[in-house]
């Protein structure tokens, strides 16, 4: 058993010459140290991704006009302020969500436009998302490549479409296509995750490097129990590796940051806000952290999931959420909907608020970011995944060109905008999923 | 007329009727075969013990199959050929499928010709034979995954059993995925974010367990949920008090605390209810810590400033200790109210607080000198304790060694302790002892040994062959299945003296276990996951509608549902009761929804039900009531569903993609219209094929509304609760419900049975998995259905004793 000597002794080496040592993926991570603003032009920093599930009330969504943004629709009518760094886009689809369980499929296929495999067991098949395919560029020299967030803090049972596991419905990101990442509602683990269990910056290096030293362990316990297995089951041990290096990696970056990273500004949260808006603004609050202290640059979060019934009395809709969407074009169904909608957007709007207010280089933390803001459903009532309330906010680092309603003549993928996204952040495929082409519309100035 | 029944059957028979005619001409020579078959199999059912020949069998699948079931047609992508049918013995798995639309009367369907009672049985009787037989033959235990990750309850409760240390698991690790029912299948990922919550919980539980937290001082703040009523005495606080909240919470070290109360405000930030002086209670570990009072507004004075006198600095020992906050009571003469009195008062508008109200503690510390106090932490990781530095290291080896084994699950080698001394010993030279142990204890719990359920198949073997798992495999099995937990020594010490698999050891071994308060989690995990009552605390129905539902409300309905569940199966009572029972808990929160009279007070107790009533058993209870419904309507398809699903075991298939999804939206009128409406459905075969068995479920339950009271009007028009069984079975109402499926136990014991053995398993059955829960509902039978026969019926069975090899 030298390996555990000899890996204390690293650890022990590491503490002793300070964080200048040249590991192999220390190296790799200086330059996300550096929190000085990007050197590239025209590129964000930053990618959001925020789900609003079970569609929209499309007539109070989309804009009547196309083309120039000068009157918002009551629902989008929050976003006032930011009508410069906004785009809405009409008429994109997920054909690939069209399936025996539409809610389950609009989830996943909003980040992944690709058709989610029907189980309900652990076989479960999807694609790789485009905020995975994003944070494996952008994200891999951050503390945290990605941050997954959501506002359930506990699983709902019976709720998740028949014949597809509930993965499909509660997990936006998949780092692979039989990866779902679990998803964190609870604002103190969220802001842990972040910056830490607490004590004096001396004390968390000791805790990180005491850590690094146990995943050490597990790293080699995982290597010996590979050899005792099957090879099928090799494969599962071959993922659990690299979650352990994943996590190393983390720690050691976490670990430089203890030395020059200033206390956030925010207390650490005591608990769970009782009300739903309380509870989304301090998600909020904490991305905006995450973005600002560069500990992750993209992060995806759901607002609430597909089915939920949550009731919002707070703004006079004691209805559930779930059947209130099934409108069959009731007016005051249809008007519940819509303030459903108003009051996600108006939480959005916070957000974007928020980002505003933090500067970055030259500008704020809003003009280096590129969010997407929207839903894998078009028309709760009849389950469909065309015309998908979809919007682009943020000056994308100026790769965005906003006060634009876009809409498409023919149905067009959405895919095509993660397309674009992934462009955008210098990640440049051909295709991603059903894509037939980028967007250029979103930064082509000559479009207007 | 023969044809007309069929083609309104099959809805996609038009296809062969025109295109196939070879098909045609075949099914018309059967068809004067099976005209015999009826008159054979009624006499044979009648003199033989109700099994026919295969034959006999061959032609009854025939008759009463082949028209949708056929490889031209396969209606729900089901062919029964003919050929098959006669060649293959009935041995394949596709005949377990059949067997269960024909035990459940599902096929043919009600409006094509069934046939008589007595040649169902035999038919059914036959088949599972064939299948028995078939897998006896070639032994199909299944494989329960390889890894399977603690779930984050079952990791909450291994840290209790290992440290003697209640956490909040929710605010360290992500919540579990849910498959097949259960947040114990989708186990097999190991996700950075996960990974990372472990490697965080460690250091913060390894911590807290020897009284070395990892921040210094920590603030914990509990919220009481807004719509808790607060004008009456609470149980689990002091008599005489009214209002309040009482929580355990543990303290990291000896030392001081301040506590901090704050009371509830409206949205204009007033504290409400304060009309008059108010005294507020603290208590630690039921006795008085301090009395406040609490004025009404004076000129000058700021609403902020009314509870900022509401904390107290105190030296409290370090562990888990109850804490109260309460009002002292006021008279019990009415209070003064402006609106209708309700039951429920915390809604500002309607029906606003009459007192005030608490609304959070916050404890932060601990302050100025600390100690690690004598915690049951503390005693039960400090075996030994080392009076001398000489002896730190063969006492550090020694608990070290004790907890590997429990956290592991199986006996430790010296090789498996090398790594565990060495962090021991290298933190212990640099920061002592105890903070060496704490290193130690904090490495396992993030050891994937701990953290995952490894089952791994023997050296030799073929694949496809299956084996017994190991006495410690078995352990595990066990306690994770009727503790969601890791297991107790003595289940350690069996397994390594190579005992547990014995039959008469296991049998002491499990009923052992059901004794153990540990056995609770088969109820507040299993059976709640299984009937959905965790969704409950999501739950919230319209206020305008519902002005009487409140949090007290919410926790009464699952105290109820709960306590009902723990008296069956903790006195090993039939399963059946929990659908007759003629009794049930309730305080006079629920007896005043129930409209149960003479109850008085916030405790618990068991009331007889009057032989007319229409509460007891589950089908009546407001928590399933509730959940099964919209927040401001019932839904008799949600509960049809429910019921199908938890209750029945056949679950509807989903609808096909190319309908449009019943309209739920279509149900918001009057009764009669819904009732139209589903005829109406019914009319489309595609749609009728679900909700003829679907809905007649859930209209039964009609007279309890979205909360679950009850009523005789809907809409202002009378209920019609009337309702029928796949089997032909009409009843009214849930009293008729009731008895519909005590009529046919089985059906509700397979249920049971297959639910609790896909979570033993820790997977979703398969077809090869059905003769074992046949053996184990019919013995069962012989047994009343006791819970306890079950239990040892899945405990004894090849799925949870055995492993195939892949």
């Amino acid at each position: 058993m030298n390996f555990t000597n000899k890996s204390l002794q690293r650890r022990t080496m590491l503490k002793g010459l300070g964080t200048a040592i040249a590991l192999p993926l220390l190296e790799a991570m200086l330059p996300a140290v550096s929190v000085a603003a990007s050197t590239t032009p025209l590129a964000p920093r930053r990618l959001g991704f925020v789900y609003i599930p079970m569609g929209a009330h499309l007539s109070q969504w989309t804009p009547a006009t196309e083309g120039k943004l000068t009157e918002l629709t009551p629902i989008l009518q929050p976003l006032t302020g930011h009508l410069d760094q906004l785009s809405v886009l009409s008429n994109l689809e997920l054909k690939n969500a069209y399936s025996a369980g539409n809610h389950a499929t609009a989830n996943a296929a909003f980040l992944s436009a690709a058709t989610a495999k029907m189980t309900e067991g652990s076989d479960y098949e999807l694609a790789t998302t485009v905020d995975q395919v994003a944070a494996k560029h952008i994200g891999r020299n951050t503390q945290l490549p990605s941050l997954e967030l959501s506002m359930d803090l506990n699983t709902s049972l019976g709720n998740c479409d028949n014949g597809f596991a509930c993965v499909y419905q509660n997990n936006l990101s998949w780092s692979s296509p039989t990866t779902p990442l679990p998803t964190e509602a609870h604002p103190r683990s969220v802001f842990e995750r972040l910056f830490g269990s607490g004590g004096s910056p001396l004390q968390r290096r000791t805790e990180l490097q005491h850590d690094a030293s146990i995943l050490d362990w597990v790293m080699a316990d995982m290597r010996t129990l590979n050899r005792q297995l099957g090879r099928g089951d090799r494969s599962k041990v071959a993922e659990y590796l690299n979650s352990v290096r994943e996590v190393e990696r983390r720690i050691q970056i976490a670990e430089q940051r203890t030395a020059d990273s200033p206390a956030p500004d925010m207390d650490r949260p005591r608990g769970v806000p009782e009300a739903y808006a309380d509870h989304v603004r301090l998600m909020f609050d904490l991305q905006a952290l995450a973005f600002q202290a560069d500990i992750t640059r993209v992060i995806t979060f759901q607002m609430a999931r597909e089915t939920s019934n949550r009731t919002y009395p707070e703004i006079g809709v004691p209805d559930a959420h779930h059947p209130t969407t099934h409108h069959a074009n009731n007016p005051e169904k249809l008007e519940k909907l819509a303030k459903i909608n108003t009051f996600h957007i108006s939480l959005f709007a916070y957000f974007l608020e928020k980002l505003k207010s933090i500067s970055d280089g030259d500008g704020n933390l809003l003009d280096s970011s590129l969010l997407l803001c929207g839903s894998g459903m078009g028309n709760p009532d009849v389950h469909d995944h065309v015309d998908l309330p979809i919007l682009v906010a943020g000056g994308g680092g100026g790769a965005h060109i906003g006060g634009r309603h876009i809409r498409y003549s023919e149905p067009t993928p959405l895919a095509n905008l993660h397309l674009t996204l992934l462009d955008k952040v210098g990640v440049s495929l051909d295709a991603f999923s059903d894509s037939s082409g980028k967007l250029k519309e979103l930064y082509d100035p000559v479009s207007l | 007329m023969h044809a007309s029944v069929i083609s309104r059957i099959c809805t996609r028979n038009k296809l062969w009727e025109s295109a196939n005619f070879g098909v045609e001409f075949f099914h018309r020579s059967w068809r004067f075969f099976a005209f015999n078959l009826l008159l054979v199999s009624a006499a044979i059912a009648q003199t033989s013990d109700g099994e026919l020949t295969l034959p006999q069998v061959g032609k009854f699948v025939e008759h009463y199959c082949l028209d949708c079931h056929n490889t031209a047609t396969p209606e729900g992508d089901l062919s029964l050929d003919l050929q098959e049918a006669a060649f293959a013995e009935f041995k394949t798995p596709v005949w377990e499928n059949v067997i269960r639309k024909l035990r459940h009367r599902q096929m043919p369907p009600s409006d094509a010709e069934r046939p008589d009672e007595q040649t169902y049985l035999a038919v059914v009787n036959t088949l599972e034979k064939q299948r028995d037989a078939a897998v006896a033959a070639q032994p199909n235990p299944g494989r329960a995954p390889t890894f399977r990750r603690l779930t984050r309850r079952e990791y909450t409760n291994a840290i209790r059993d290992l440290l003697a240390l209640e956490i909040d698991a929710a605010s360290l690790l992500p919540k579990d995925e849910i498959s097949h029912g259960f947040d114990n299948m989708t186990v097999g990922e190991l996700s950075p974010t996960l990974l990372a919550g472990f490697v965080v919980a460690a250091r913060h539980i390894s911590g807290l367990a020897v009284g070395r937290p990892v921040a210094g001082t920590s603030s914990e703040t509990l919220t009481v949920p807004l719509d808790l009523t607060q004008e009456q005495h609470l149980e689990g606080l002091p008599f005489g008090t009214r209002g309040g909240a009482v929580f355990m919470h543990n303290f990291p070290q000896n030392g001081e605390y301040e506590i901090q109360l704050r009371l509830t405000r409206d949205r204009d930030g007033q504290v409400e209810g304060l009309k008059q002086p108010h005294e507020v209670l603290l208590l630690l570990d039921e006795e008085l810590l301090q009395e406040f009072s609490v004025e009404p507004i004076k000129k000058g004075q700021n609403h902020s400033s009314l509870d900022r006198h509401l904390v107290v600095k105190v030296p409290i020992s370090a562990g888990p200790h109850s804490i109260a906050a309460t009002f002292a009571g006021t008279t019990s003469a009415l209070r003064e109210s402006q609106r209708r009195p309700s039951l429920a008062s915390f809604n500002r508008d309607r029906h606003p607080r009459l007192q005030p109200a608490l609304y959070s503690v916050t404890i932060n510390g601990p302050e100025g000198p600390t100690e690690p106090g004598n915690t049951p932490s503390r005693q039960r990781i400090f075996a030994c304790y080392p009076q001398h530095t000489s002896q730190e290291a063969d006492c550090g080896k020694q608990i070290i060694a004790t907890f590997m084994r429990r956290a592991f699950r199986r006996p430790v080698s010296p090789a498996d302790l090398e790594t565990p001394m060495e962090f021991f010993n290298q933190v212990r030279a640099e920061q002592g002892f105890e903070a060496g142990i704490a290193m130690a204890l904090r490495a396992i719990l993030v050891n994937p040994h701990f953290l995952f359920r490894i089952e791994r198949d023997p050296l030799a073997g073929e694949p496809g062959s299956s084996y017994e798992i190991s006495d410690f495999e078995l352990a595990s099995r066990l306690s994770f299945f009727l503790w969601s937990s890791i297991p107790d020594d003595e289940l350690l010490d069996l397994a390594e003296r190579d005992e547990l698999h014995q039959a008469d050891v296991l049998n002491r071994q499990v009923r052992r276990m059901l004794a153990d308060a540990r056995s609770a989690e088969l109820v507040d995990n299993f059976a709640a996951q299984w009937l959905h009552l965790p969704n409950l605390a999501d739950s919230r129905p319209d206020r305008r509608l519902f002005m009487d539902f409140d949090e007290n409300l919410r926790v009464a309905m699952l105290r109820e549902t709960r306590l009902l569940l723990h008296d069956i199966i903790g006195a090993d009572h039939s399963l059946l009761d929990l659908l007759r029972a003629d009794f049930t808990y309730v305080n006079e929160r629920l007896a005043k929804h129930y409209d149960i009279p003479h109850v008085y007070g916030s405790h618990f107790r068991r009331v007889q039900l009057p032989v007319d009533s229409h509460r007891g058993g589950i089908l009546s209870h407001g928590s399933i009531l509730t959940v099964t419904s919209y927040a401001n309507r019932t839904s008799p398809v949600l509960r049809g569903k429910w019921i199908l699903d938890n209750i029945l075991g056949m679950p509807p298939k989903p609808p096909p993609p190319d309908i449009p999804q019943l309209k739920e939206n279509s149900e918001t009128g009057e009764l009669l219209n819904l009732r139209a409406r589903i005829t109406a459905h019914r009319e489309d075969a595609v749609c009728a094929r679900c909700h003829d068995y679907l809905d007649p479920l859930g209209f039964a339950l009609e007279h309890f509304d979205a909360v679950g009271r009850w009523r005789e009007l809907a809409d202002e028009q009378p209920i019609d609760a009337a309702g029928s069984l796949a089997d032909g079975q009409q009843f009214d109402g849930v009293v008729g419900l009731q008895a519909a499926l005590l009529n046919r136990p089985e059906l509700f014991v397979q249920t049971v049975t297959e639910k609790l053995l896909s979570y033993a398993l820790g997977r979703g059955l398969e077809a090869d998995d059905a003769p074992a829960v046949r053996k184990i509902v019919g013995d069962a039978r012989q047994d009343d259905y006791r819970c306890s026969s079950i239990v040892l019926g899945i405990v004894h069975s090849p799925p949870f004793r055995m492993r195939i090899i892949r």
